[in-house]
């Protein structure tokens, strides 16, 4: 019994001890402690190290975690406190064991006069220093120790103390949660006046807002517009119909393509007005929705993702190919696309065209709205939950499949469009499978079926790599460990959809009496 | 007395399995006809046949006059019939009174254009169903409880429910798949009460395939006994009751002369 309890510590602390070492090797202990630094109000030199209380910060905190997570992981309920202070004690212990060794062999290494850089880029003799905390090899490593030990059984006590004060955490939250629900925050919920001040607000932000954050932020969060249009797509082909289209980013270049067509001098003369051409898009999207959703209507689930998946490399590789080089430029791309215009003035400023994206977006958001809330809406989510079943109630389902898909390309259409004239330029090298994933991410990230959903997570996943910026090269690696750590805390999505109510006075269900019979 | 649906020779083949052999079944308007028979003796593959979910190798089903074998399944139940399934399959993550105007599908005519338009046809329309689906989750007792979500309904509501569903297409003709099964004996009693109602006040023809004999006993006019996909017997309740094939099917052979036996001891 007391040896298993030992032996998953040291497991977690070997994980740990792997964990640290990896940073190390990869330099991010570097970043990390830069980043801590700077969040103490003293920004790091260039090419200069941190202080070494900021790297004591940053691997005290992982220390703490690994002796939280061992001291929780004993088993016992409550938590016996000998035993979490040990588990905690030999985690740590275990993790500086392993720390110790990797900093006597770097250490070596580097004293003697090797370059480990030619091997690791990210491991400079300053990094190595600096992770030995300016000592000696030896000494430098028994601080590691000291440092893994003392964190972890401090990880450990505060586990223990959690758990001790857990039932008091318990009551806080239900009083809370009774306050909120009858007090006036309940009140205010319910009061009309509130949400219309509130969507007051946010038109107020929208309006301002463009205006006061600059020419970045404005692109950045263009971007972000951008993608909430075709999340809103995609939210009606995979989160309502349930079809699960992966080559989605076909219908945004299909969009992109044939505005810039239509409307750039080069290759085929058009100057095609902005507006007109904008509808051009649209339309050519979802033609090509109901074009590609006709023949493979009967595929259902991985079939289906297969074949469309194929089907977003074509429409790139077509662009791309010699065949159509003289309709699309191949792989030069089309340049000097056409910016909005409006009674002959031009509006292409980047505030003006961040206005017309909040504007495209808000006409989206509410014609989506339109079609998820009626019978369309119903059928296209009876069609994901049962197909069969759906077709036999009396869905239509061919029929609802292809409005899916051709409602869906039109969103993708526009935001093609948009993207096209924004950037006045648009190429094959826009229009890869990582756009259809990432749209495709912020879906689920989001919460499938959920237009909140789709905006919080297309801010998440195009806005927080910008915000992330600082973490340098270090920036997808963070940003996928958040996305991992996302979908495990909250599988169903930052904003989970929830269907609308129809006025019927629903007592909540009792899962013990099992409602009335 | 009209017939409703007919089925003639209808042949249903899985690889080597013949799942429905040749079967004839003569359904009048306005009845209730029980399908009984031993576990995978072909009643479930048969009403897949009507229903559209399987198409015959041979033979036809005829509905109301049309030969509808081969039509798609959304197609048929335009036509007026309506199933529940074995397994209760309800659209899971949707509210209940949704389940039920899921079921309103065929009958709604408003497009993707006047969705778009919000035009009063379509508010008329959409006001109209939500009356209606309103109007029967009341009728099959499920009052108040229409904006929980299908899965959180109890079993016996989620049969109901199916029922309900089923109802929204304005059918002539429902089949129904086991409704009692998992059920206890008060609840098997408010379901028969249920199905017979649904005939008498709806005017709804009923085909039922049900294991609990009390159930297809009371409540049938007529009653078809399928052994290996074929029809052994077929008649009133008191006829089946009686007949020696029937017996057979259920216990083994030998079970007839058996039972014949018992029934004489009682006598005495």
């Amino acid at each position: 019994m007391k040896s298993s309890l030992i032996q998953k510590a040291a497991k977690s602390g070997v994980v740990f001890a792997v964990i640290v070492i990896f940073l190390a090797l990869i330099g991010f202990t570097v970043t990390a402690a830069s980043l801590i630094q700077k969040v103490f109000g003293e920004a790091v030199g260039v090419s200069a190290m941190p202080a070494y209380p900021a790297l004591v910060v940053f691997l005290g905190f992982i220390g703490l975690w690994n002796g939280w997570r061992a001291a929780k992981h004993t088993g016992d309920h409550p938590l016996r406190a000998g035993s979490a202070i040990v588990a905690g004690l030999v985690a740590g212990f275990v993790a500086g064991l392993f720390v110790l060794v990797y900093t006597l062999i770097v250490g070596t290494i580097h004293s003697n006069g090797v370059d480990m850089r030619v091997y690791l880029s990210s491991l400079s003799p300053e990094s190595i220093v600096y992770f030995l905390f300016g000592q000696s090899t030896l000494t430098g490593g028994l601080i590691h120790l000291g440092l893994s030990i003392v964190s972890a059984a401090a990880g450990a006590l505060l586990a223990i103390f959690s758990d001790r004060s857990q039932h008091q955490f318990a009551l806080w939250k239900q009083k809370l949660s009774l306050w909120v629900n009858t007090s006036w925050p309940a009140k205010l919920r319910k009061n009309v006046f509130v949400g219309y001040i509130a969507m007051g607000v946010v038109l107020f932000l929208l309006v301002i807002l463009p205006r006061t954050w600059g020419s970045y932020w404005n692109y950045i969060m263009g971007t972000v517009g951008i993608y909430v249009l075709l999340g809103i797509g995609l939210n009606i082909i995979v989160g309502y119909s349930g079809q699960l289209v992966l080559g989605y980013v076909a219908f945004f270049a299909i969009g992109a393509y044939s505005f810039a067509l239509v409307t750039a001098p080069d290759p085929h003369h058009l100057n095609w007005n902005f507006w007109v051409a904008l509808l051009v898009a649209i339309v050519a999207s979802a033609i090509s929705g109901v074009l590609i959703g006709l023949p493979i209507l009967r595929l259902r689930g991985d079939y289906l993702a297969i074949v469309t998946l194929g089907f977003g490399e074509i429409i790139r590789i077509l662009i791309k190919s010699d065949w159509l080089k003289d309709i699309t430029l191949g792989p030069r791309g089309v340049r000097n696309i056409a910016g909005p215009t409006l009674l002959g003035k031009s509006f292409s400023s980047d505030i003006d065209f961040m206005y017309l994206i909040i504007l495209a977006v808000l006409l989206s958001i509410f014609l989506a709205r339109r079609w998820q809330e009626s019978r369309i809406g119903r059928a296209w989510l009876s069609i994901s939950q049962d197909e069969t079943v759906a077709q036999a109630t009396g869905v239509d389902t061919y029929k609802y499949k292809i409005l899916a898909l051709a409602i869906g390309a039109a969103f993708a259409g526009l935001g093609g469009a948009l993207f096209a004239s924004r950037n006045q330029f648009t190429g094959p090298e826009d229009h890869v499978l990582m756009v259809s994933i990432n749209v495709l991410s912020l879906v689920i990230v989001g919460g499938m079926g959920s237009i909140p959903g789709v905006i919080l997570g297309a801010f998440t996943l195009k806005g927080l790599p910008e915000i992330l910026r600082e973490l340098e090269s270090y920036r997808l690696l963070v940003f996928g460990a958040l996305l991992v750590l996302m979908m495990i805390i909250r599988p169903e999505g930052l904003w989970p959809a929830k269907r609308p109510k129809y006025g019927e006075k629903s007592p909540p269900l009792d899962a013990e009496k099992g409602g009335p019979e | 007395m009209s017939t409703l649906l007919e089925t003639r020779r209808v042949t249903k083949v899985f690889g080597g399995l013949t799942a429905v052999n040749k079967v004839d079944l003569v359904v009048p308007k306005g009845k209730i006809a029980s399908i009984i028979g031993p576990n995978g003796a072909g009643k479930t593959t048969l009403f897949n046949c009507i229903s559209g979910f399987y198409k015959p190798e041979e033979g036809q089903v005829i509905f109301d006059g049309n030969v509808i074998n081969g039509k798609l399944t959304d197609r048929i139940a335009a036509l007026g019939i309506s199933r529940t399934y074995q397994n209760i399959r309800l659209f899971k993550n949707m509210s209940a009174v949704e389940n039920i105007m899921v079921g309103f599908e065929p009958r709604m005519h408003q497009g993707w254009l006047s969705v778009m338009l919000r035009t009063p046809a379509k508010r008329k329309e959409e006001k109209h169903v939500i009356a209606e689906a309103t109007k029967l989750l009341k009728y099959v007792g499920l009052e108040g409880l229409g904006d929980n979500l299908a899965t959180n309904l109890p079993y016996g509501a989620q049969r109901r429910l199916e029922i309900a569903r089923a109802l929204g297409n304005n059918p002539k003709l429902l089949l129904l798949d086991e409704p009692t099964a998992g059920m206890n004996p008060q609840e098997t009693d408010i379901m028969k009460t249920f199905i017979r109602s649904v005939r008498d006040d709806l005017g709804v023809t009923i085909i039922l395939i049900e294991h609990d004999m009390r159930v297809v006993m009371d409540i049938s006019d007529q009653i078809s006994v399928l052994d290996y996909g074929q029809k052994i017997a077929e008649g009133t309740p008191k006829e089946i009751q009686a007949n020696p094939r029937v017996i057979e099917a259920y216990l083994g052979l030998g079970a007839s002369a058996l039972s014949e036996k018992y029934r004489r001891e009682k006598q005495l």
